[in-house]
């Protein structure tokens, strides 16, 4: 019978973890023990039977479900549009207002049967005119200055509509996220404008009560937003916006 | 870039909220954690949902992981311990007069058993938890001595003497199926 200090070097050797100096030992008893020889010989084999076994394919979409599933905190960059209401100031003369900016638009509907769900490929595509005419309120800008990121977002309100108009300028991909929640608020609308070789919108998306645009180089866009059904009051003070850029989104 | 410093970098936008990087972490570990957590538990099905939790219990306790450890040991070890954990909840969920069975696998996983790789595994389940466990982390994971004792928190010592007796077991169990 073999000693458990010869089973354990012969274990170690199959696991590929035997120690040098051990290696003389373990030759000498398999060099005198035809028992050891046996054993190592089945060990070795059942070693190789496990080994042999092909790894196992995840099912398909385990990856996205589980980070589907997980949250993260917000990214560090954000801020909330309340600290910028702190110094709200009237209208300005020649703001360019967004829905002045829709002749070159795409403007695409959210109806209240699927206000939230779904993402910019399911959207339905009209073309609106402008409401030039339309007497218009600057609620509040912002200006952003960062490395590689610049810009400006305004909230303006017209005839009890309100809409964010961002104005930005990424060197590298940028994600842009608006939140809605406990703002009384749905999404009424998104509007890119266009006409700019070099803009990169690569998508724009809904998502549990979420606005997400992901776009590079110069961008201009506006966010439009409605009552939501509740009928609660709005609170546009409580509207976020996150900034999250990666040079691998 | 080594795996370590990749993964603390991935951590660490995580922690910043960069979901890109998120995705990235479990790209880079789905497929071993959920093997591993296939050949604990033995059903596709339980593996996908082990595997699922145990990625949630990591990001959600992301604060509480420390860097000096490598990220494959954390998630590992969350797996295992998820993985047996359910195993022990299927078995305290079957009726009283199956308490003896502990083949909790599905019919996929039985549909199997007549070919190597169900005898295998027929062969595991028939170990107890730490048994199997080690000899997953050895032959399925391809983790040293070392790692299995990092992930399982236990001394090298005891993994080889788990390692050692866990084989002697699992060759029995695969003479008795004929496949020595």
């Amino acid at each position: 019978m073999i000693s458990e200090r010869i089973l354990e070097l012969i274990n170690a050797d199959i696991d590929g973890e035997l120690r040098p100096e051990d290696q003389s030992e373990l030759d000498a008893a398999l060099e005198s023990s035809a028992e050891a020889r046996a054993v190592k010989s089945e060990l070795q084999k059942l070693s190789n039977l496990m080994d042999s076994l092909p790894p196992q394919q995840p099912p398909r979409g385990l990856g996205s479900r589980i980070a589907g599933n997980i949250g993260l905190p917000k990214p560090e960059s954000s801020f909330s549009l309340s600290s910028i209401f702190s110094s709200f100031q009237p209208a300005t003369a020649g703001v360019a207002f967004a829905a002045g900016l829709l002749l070159a638009v795409g403007f695409y509907e959210f109806s209240s049967e699927r206000a939230v769900p779904g993402d910019s490929a399911s959207m339905v595509g009209t073309m609106i005119a402008g409401k030039g005419s339309a007497p218009e309120f600057l609620k509040n800008d912002m200006q952003l200055k960062g490395d590689g990121f610049s810009g400006t977002i305004a909230l303006r309100e017209t005839s009890g509509i309100y809409i964010l108009n961002f104005d930005l300028e990424s060197e590298i991909n940028t994600e842009v996220k608006v939140g809605l929640d406990k703002t009384g608020f749905a999404f009424g609308g998104f509007a890119e404008i266009q006409g700019d070789e070099n803009k990169v919108l690569e998508s724009v998306m809904i998502s549990g009560g979420a606005l997400r645009v992901l776009n590079q180089g110069h961008q201009q866009f506006a966010v439009f937003l409605r009552e939501d059904e509740t009928g609660k009051p709005v609170h546009p003070e409580s509207i976020s916006i996150d900034f999250s850029s990666s040079d691998r989104l | 870039m080594n795996s370590d410093r990749r993964d603390h970098a991935l951590i660490d936008r995580c922690k910043r909220g960069d979901r890109r990087a998120l995705e990235e972490l479990i790209g880079h570990y789905e497929k071993p954690v959920f093997n591993a957590a296939y050949r604990i538990l033995g059903n596709p099905d339980d593996a996908a949902d082990a595997s699922q939790v145990a990625f949630m219990k990591a990001f959600e306790h992301l604060d509480q992981y420390d860097p000096k450890y490598k990220f494959f040991s954390w998630i590992y070890r969350i797996a295992v311990n998820e993985s047996i954990n359910q195993r022990k909840r299927a078995r305290n969920q079957q009726p009283l007069d199956d308490k003896e069975v502990t083949d909790v696998r599905g019919p996929e996983a039985t549909a199997q058993a007549g070919d190597l790789s169900g005898k295998i595994q027929d062969g595991l389940m028939e170990l107890k938890d730490d048994y199997r466990t080690v000899v997953v982390l050895r032959h399925f994971s391809d983790c040293s001595y070392r790692q299995i004792s990092e992930i399982l928190q236990i001394p090298e010592k005891t993994v080889k003497s788990r390692l050692y007796s866990a084989r002697q077991l699992m060759k029995e169990a695969l003479v008795a199926r004929g496949v020595y």
